[in-house]
């Protein structure tokens, strides 16, 4: 399988606080790739400075070969990021919304199209779309944002913590939504402090505290290698 | 440019909404309404000049000022009795704004000259602005009588002089001088006439400075508060449209909103002063006087009312960052509000050039200010203070602007943040 992102010894300050002590992993094409651990290991900013929000301060990151630091622009085409409490335009609709974040991209009308059917499906909201996003219930919200995140098949989806604040039955649908997704070639880098929901998931997992990478692996291999029952346990002993 | 039209046209929805658009009709009508208020009160005010009199005089010399009163457009009402008590409750049945009792004996006492007493009455119904013109009516009303009177006696005694050649011995001819220009008029009315016709210029300025600013700020920070930006920041536009896509919509929605409160204004001024165009022998000497506005001079002030324009949206795209939410991004804009009013007021109440030194340099550091002088400077041609003004706020302009942009290409876009931090009370 091709590599399409290459993160070697990042590194990110806040001033004297070093949140990133340089982590390294790659990301396959068609691979669910996940980072898990706990509240303010470095998960967040890792997948901001990959989403061009943050400025790294040390290391490389590389997106299809081009590196973050000189092609911004580039990691911008090909990505799409879904935040951890994002929200949408309470004033438009939420086909508006679709179809306003569709030309951002450099397609045709007939490829706009396209995006907009694609998240109308995944978004399965039926004729709510046509109502404003300020009438929406989160769960609602969240599959709208994962619609715009996945229609316009980004080389990678940057996905922070998907199913927050879902209740179960919106979180097993997101769930779905990502795996048919990943099924179609799609790669996705997922952060998560639900290790079940990441276990489930993901192809490969990284498991991050405190700035460093403690492990990477299949959630088997991990498994195997810590001789935990789950990925809970897993990381409680690498932690150890 | 599809991606920044995208991003304008979203803009511009966000900011035209449901509140915005009852804001600006509620305000348009209530000032339309006012005007025309003011309006009908002004013509009622003009057109009443009916006035009660109980002449117990009866002599040649009452008979004669009542009829010059009548020469003058008053409707004279003459009451019958001979009882004063009896005339004021007359006067008020008939809801007459005005008494005038001539006294018995005033014909004889004009004739040898003693000053003789009238009485007026004024019924004050209430304490409106029109109720204050009947009041200057009834001026008219005494001024008319005293001249009638005095030029009747002048007459009798010295029929060879005219009496206004013995009432007025001296006349001025004015004459104003503005740079080489020389012209006779009145520097009040001069000076009157341009102010009524520049006055709107600071307003509009101060409006859409202020409406544009706030738009700024707040669509920035509704997007930091509804959690969009991040998502903003990722699609593929670069930052800088992100940056002026937010100002320009900000600066249309923000003229357009200035241009309605004004014509909504101005229907109410017209109410209150009537309109300044009907001042026609003025606008001749105005431009004898070269104070009249040409198309170049309209250009420059454009010019700087555009640069002080760019200038506060750029302030407020950085002032917008440091808002955590909606509600602190209002705060957040008063400092940018002092920056207009200041310079707004003074340039009201005084010549911003006659400051001492170190208010001039305070008043001159605020970008906001030069505009408010340029209408007054292109009329007067101090073109070096136009020309600084306009150099300084270009400079100001883009210092702020690349501030602006530099801020949304790094981390502190997200990371910024003012806060009002409460003191610890430790006992």
């Amino acid at each position: 399988m091709a590599v399409i992102l290459q993160v070697e010894e990042l590194r990110k300050f806040y001033g004297q606080f070093e949140a990133l002590k340089g982590i390294s992993f790659e990301v396959n094409q068609g691979e669910i790739f996940g980072l898990i651990g706990p509240n303010g290991a470095g998960k967040t900013t890792t997948l901001r400075i990959i989403a061009t929000l943050l400025t790294l301060s040390a290391g490389k990151v590389k997106l299809l070969g081009y590196d973050l630091k000189e092609n911004a622009d580039k990691f911008r085409e090909n990505i799409s990021y879904l935040p951890e409490e994002a929200g949408a335009y309470r004033n438009l609709t939420g086909l508006d919304y679709l179809r306003f974040m569709a030309k951002f991209y450099d397609q045709s009308p007939e490829e706009w199209a396209k995006f907009i059917d694609r998240a109308v499906t995944i978004a399965d909201l039926g004729p709510r779309l046509k109502d404003k996003v300020g009438t929406y219930s989160k769960g609602m919200v969240r599959k709208l944002l994962l619609a715009r995140a996945l229609m316009t098949k980004p080389v990678l989806a940057i996905l922070d913590e998907p199913t927050s604040g879902l209740d179960v039955i919106n979180s097993l649908e997101v769930r779905e939504i990502i795996k048919r997704y990943a099924r179609e070639g799609l790669s996705v880098l997922l952060s998560s402090h639900n290790m079940l929901e990441v276990e489930f998931l993901s192809d490969r997992v990284a498991l991050i505290d405190q700035g460093r990478i403690l492990a990477i692996g299949t959630p088997q291999e991990l498994k195997e290698r810590y001789q935990a029952p789950n990925l809970e346990v897993v990381f409680r002993r690498a932690v150890e | 440019m599809k991606k920044f039209s995208n991003l304008l046209i979203k803009e511009i929805r966000e900011l035209i909404n449901k509140q915005l658009i009852f804001s600006l009709l509620f305000t348009f009508i209530l000032f339309y309404f006012i005007g025309q208020v003011a309006r009908t009160e002004a013509k009622k005010a003009e057109a009443a000049r009916r006035v009660a009199v109980l002449d117990l005089d009866r002599s040649a010399v009452s008979r004669g000022l009542l009829d010059n009163l009548r020469l003058i457009r008053f409707q004279v009402e003459e009451l019958e009795t001979q009882d004063k008590e009896e005339a004021i409750i007359k006067a008020q049945e008939k809801k007459l704004p005005f008494l005038l009792i001539i006294p018995p004996g005033l014909g004889e006492g004009v004739e040898k000259l003693e000053t003789e007493e009238i009485e007026t009455y004024s019924f004050l119904r209430s304490f409106s602005m029109s109720e204050a013109r009947y009041s200057d009516v009834f001026r008219v009303i005494l001024e008319a009588a005293n001249n009638y009177l005095s030029n009747e006696v002048l007459k009798k005694k010295l029929p060879e002089v005219p009496p206004d050649s013995l009432k007025k011995p001296l006349k001025s001819r004015d004459f104003v001088i503005v740079r080489n220009q020389r012209a006779e008029a009145s520097a009040s009315a001069i000076a009157g006439f341009v102010y009524a016709q520049s006055v709107f210029v600071p307003i509009i300025l101060a409006m859409i400075l202020i409406y544009s600013s706030q738009m700024v700020i707040s669509a920035i920070a509704l997007e930091k508060q509804n959690k969009t930006l991040e998502t903003l920041l990722t699609v593929p536009i670069s930052r800088s449209s992100i940056v002026a896509a937010k100002m320009l919509a900000a600066g249309i929605v923000g003229l357009l909103s200035a241009l309605i409160y004004l014509a909504g204004f101005r229907w109410y001024m017209k109410g209150l002063t009537g309109d300044i165009t009907a001042a026609g022998g003025v606008t001749t000497i105005i431009k004898q006087l070269g104070l009249s506005m040409t198309t170049g001079g309209s250009i420059i002030l454009v010019i700087s009312l555009f640069l002080a324009i760019l200038c506060a949206l750029a302030l407020a795209t950085i002032l917008g960052v440091m808002a955590e939410d909606y509600r602190s991004a209002q705060s957040l804009i008063m400092p940018l509000v002092f920056m207009v009013m200041i310079p707004y007021i003074l340039s009201i109440f005084t010549d911003l050039k006659t400051l001492s030194l170190p208010a001039k340099i305070f008043i001159y550091a605020i970008p906001f200010s030069h505009p408010f002088m340029t209408a007054q400077n292109i009329l007067l041609h101090n073109y070096r203070s136009i020309v600084f003004g306009i150099i300084y706020m270009l400079l100001v302009f883009i210092v702020l602007v690349f501030t602006a942009a530099r801020i949304f290409s790094t981390d502190r876009v997200l990371t910024m943040k003012l806060r009002w931090r409460r003191r610890a009370v430790v006992l």
